[in-house]
């Protein structure tokens, strides 16, 4: 007896916690193409903070240094035009909905 | 209790199936009714406002705000998925505690004089058990996703959808198929059967958790691969998000197959630590996927490459992590290691069939989404070299999956079972894993996208005369000076395996360690500090990478302890009273042989001096113990282990005739280096998950923007 007493305030517990909701639930901005463009920048400009210090360090060469850096500056400043060119017409992103 | 246990078992059920059902419902919904990511505020955004009220948008509204809160009551039901599933657990184990042997499974697994330690192991050493426990990872792993879904609420709501299906699986296995608290029939037993003796061990208390933490949380980036898959992620955020998930996973995995084969080596008493067993081959398979996975995904993250690659990579080591559950409960390949002989067999099938066809079908639905953003620019640069490191990972994969199910291939094909041994893996895995060890040290001096000669030569020079030198000392060293000394590659091809392998670690070495003598000396010139203390702080500034090198460095340890196999000798004697036997550079003196009862065991042993250079060093106690609950013999070797080599003894039983102890010896060079190659794995490990300091380092934003074409960059849809 002692067992499905047990059993049952187990159930009640469960159901009580999945379904007893707070009155605003928290569902996070949505991600957007700039959001994801901020990400790829990001990338982006660790490989140009990885690229110099490799170059400090000595272990590139000042001629790979050059076309390397180019080829990530014209990754970069393609990325940061493309999220220009997006916030041009963007405002201020919410986080909480109800 | 045991009904407690079982109804806790089907409300953990019942929870999964509903996180599922109900985290599908949600998606769906929220799918149908999702805004098209366009900026906040912007042109078109508002343009969807103004349609949503002139259609009738209330209803879209209310749909969407519905299956919100349907979402919400999903996560919250895995998350007490995990509070039922833990409940079972700690069940089972007070019925252990509690010598409940009307339980089949604790009469089947214990015994009442088992010790404490591995009654509670109990949980985990049984088919039944250990799938329950399976099932409370899961569940663990699941709890603190869904706890943490504020990171990306999206992104881990399709990953815990994911994660129940597999929760799902696992659960109707220990409900319907192999419940733990099944009722033993007929009269009430005083004693259990006992534990099999091979696992009264106390590395058989952590080495299953260890793997099985491997094992279960290789679902989690599965599950956020997939489900970043089937939502069409835009980016790579799921890697960042899912990174300290993998390398937690992996260092498990690490740990579990390397505890798995120190147990081999201290219980099985054959002088080894890997036979390349089906179960130990079922544990290697995904984390040699797994180190794939780590080490491509790089690619991914820094130059939005082999995207495809990488979503099967995960899928494999999921499912590869699957095969291995199975392998080592369903009983159908023989393995000293399978503890279950049982029927799920079927349902692993199903499940591993059915998680494929999931799989392959999203995958080619949402392939464009995995369109790569770079190609390969060069063959000699970072990128081609974690495409090779992949290759061989994958190869060596395969190969030992092809010799794993070669028996029921053969059996299937020709009618009767063809095993294939140590030598058909060796052939394969020694090779590859010196062309791994090429790798490990070329990799982290490429640049990424193309590497010039010049720069070959300005990194490797050095290094590589290191490792020549090296090599020609080893080889041209007196062989008296014992072993790796003396390596002459022509006498043995093992002797050449050995000697490649010391000499690339100790290029691995010198790469490694050339990383952090350079990165220091720049921080050093810059703040003026000691070298010390600047490779102290390039380590916390970017402690992936050096917590990576110094993995290399664990793994160069690990492959020398291998490369000292090559001078293994062994001897067996039967030893009467002041017998001697000789081994190396050792002297073994019988002084004695008796025997012990205790509750647990009746046990045999041997006592013997051991001598180097005419001088006693150690006495050593080889034992062969007889369990009285399982009635089964377990032999408990003697290992002397030093840097330089290990004596290991073995009391392989008395002589019929004149009740002499039969003693085999084993001289095993460098077996300590592994195990100390594997602290420093972790250790490596645990470095890389420590987060970066902040870089002072500024990098000037390219200031040419308006000459360049403002043309999307990638598929971030």
């Amino acid at each position: 007896m002692m067992w499905l007493i047990l059993c049952l305030a187990l159930a009640v517990a469960s159901f009580f916690y999945v379904f007893y909701l707070p009155g605003r639930l928290f569902l996070g901005p949505e991600k957007t193409r700039a959001g994801y463009l901020r990400e790829r920048k990001d990338a982006v400009y660790e490989n140009l903070r990885d690229l110099n210090f490799e170059y400090k360090a000595g272990k590139v060469p000042d001629s790979d240094y050059t076309s390397l850096k180019s080829s990530l500056q014209d990754e970069a400043a393609t990325i940061l035009a493309e999220i220009a060119r997006l916030e041009n017409n963007s405002g201020p992103q919410k986080g909480t909905r109800s | 209790m045991a009904e407690i246990g079982s109804f806790a078992l089907l409300l953990a059920l019942a929870l999964s199936v509903y996180t599922f059902l109900a985290g599908i419902v949600a998606l769906v919904f929220q799918k149908q009714t999702f805004v098209p990511a366009t900026e906040p505020g912007s042109k078109t955004a508002r343009r969807n406002q103004v349609a949503d009220v002139g259609s009738g948008s209330s209803w879209a509204a209310l749909l969407r705000r519905g299956s919100e809160r349907i979402g919400e009551t999903a996560r919250r039901a895995g998350i007490a998925t995990f509070a039922a599933v833990f409940l079972a657990a700690v069940v089972l184990v007070l019925c252990a505690f509690r010598d409940d042997f009307t339980i089949a499974y604790i009469f089947h697994h214990s015994n009442r004089d088992l010790p404490a330690p591995y009654k509670f192991a109990t949980l985990w050493s049984g088919q039944e058990g250990s799938l329950l426990f399976w099932s409370l990872l899961l569940a663990a792993y699941g709890f603190v996703l869904r706890l943490r879904y504020k990171t990306d609420p999206r992104l881990f709501a399709y990953a815990s959808v994911v994660l129940a299906g597999v929760q799902i699986f696992f659960l109707l296995l220990v409900n319907f198929a192999a419940n733990p608290f099944g009722i033993l029939e007929g009269a009430l037993r005083p004693d259990g059967s006992g534990l099999n003796p091979l696992l009264q061990y106390p590395e058989m208390v952590i080495h299953p958790p260890m793997l099985y933490l491997g094992y279960v949380g290789f679902t989690v980036p599965f599950a956020f691969a997939l489900g970043a898959l089937i939502m069409k992620y835009p980016g790579e955020k799921w890697i960042h998000i899912t990174r300290r998930w993998t390398m937690v996973t992996w260092a498990f995995l690490t740990c579990g197959v390397f505890l798995g084969a120190h147990w081999a080596y201290s219980v099985l008493g054959w002088g080894g630590y890997w036979g390349w067993d089906p179960v130990e081959n079922a544990s290697l398979m995904p984390w040699l996927t797994g180190t794939a996975f780590l080490h491509s995904v790089m690619m991914q993250e820094k130059r939005g490459m082999l995207k495809m690659w990488n979503m099967w990579l995960v899928f494999a080591t999921f499912w590869l992590a699957i095969l291995g559950t199975f392998l080592t409960r369903s009983g159908i390949i023989s393995s000293v290691h399978a503890f279950a002989q049982s029927s799920i067999g079927s349902w692993f099938a199903w499940f591993l069939a059915i998680s494929f066809v999931v799989f392959v079908f999203f995958f080619f639905k949402n392939k464009s989404h995995l369109a790569s953003e770079h190609k390969l620019e060069s063959l000699v640069s970072r990128e081609s070299s974690f495409l090779f490191n992949n290759l061989l990972f994958v190869l060596l994969c395969f190969t030992v999956l092809w010799g794993t199910w070669f028996p029921k291939i053969s059996e299937l094909v020709q009618g009767n079972k063809v095993t294939v041994g140590g030598p058909f893996y060796n052939r394969v895995a020694i090779p590859v894993a010196l062309l791994l060890l090429i790798l490990t040290a070329v990799g982290p001096l490429l640049a990424w996208r193309k590497t010039s000669l010049e720069s070959l030569k300005r990194n490797f020079l050095w290094p590589t005369v290191g490792a020549i030198a090296i090599a020609m000392f080893l080889m041209i060293t007196p062989q008296r000076w014992g072993s790796p000394f003396g390596l002459r590659p022509w006498q043995d091809i093992s002797y050449f395996y050995s000697l490649m392998a010391i000499g690339l670690s100790v290029l691995v070495t010198l790469t490694v360690a050339s990383e952090f003598y350079r990165g220091g000396r720049v921080i050093s010139k810059h703040t003026g500090q000691g070298m010390f203390a600047s490779m102290v702080q390039l380590t916390h500034r970017n402690t992936r990478r050096y917590g990576g090198y110094i993995v290399h460095f664990g793994v160069v340890v690990v492959i020398i302890g291998f490369a000292g196999a090559a001078f293994n000798q062994d001897k067996e004697q039967e030893m009467a009273n002041g017998d001697k036997l000789t081994i190396g550079s050792y002297t073994l003196i019988c002084r004695s042989y008796t025997d012990d009862d205790a509750p647990n065991y009746a046990s045999e042993w041997a006592l013997l001096d051991v001598y180097k250079g005419g001088k006693q060093i150690d006495t050593m106690t080889p034992v062969r113990r007889f369990y009285k609950a399982s009635q089964q013999t377990s032999t408990m070797p003697d290992i002397r282990s030093t840097l330089n080599e290990d004596l290991y003894l073995v009391f392989e039983g008395l002589n019929q005739d004149n009740g002499h102890p039969i003693i085999k010896a084993h001289l095993n060079p460098l077996v300590m280096w592994i195990w100390l190659g594997v602290w420093i794995i972790l250790g490596g490990t645990v470095l890389a998950l420590v987060p970066n300091a902040p870089a002072p380092v500024r990098v000037p934003a390219p200031a040419r923007l308006e000459h360049v074409q403002t043309s999307p960059v990638a598929t971030g849809d």
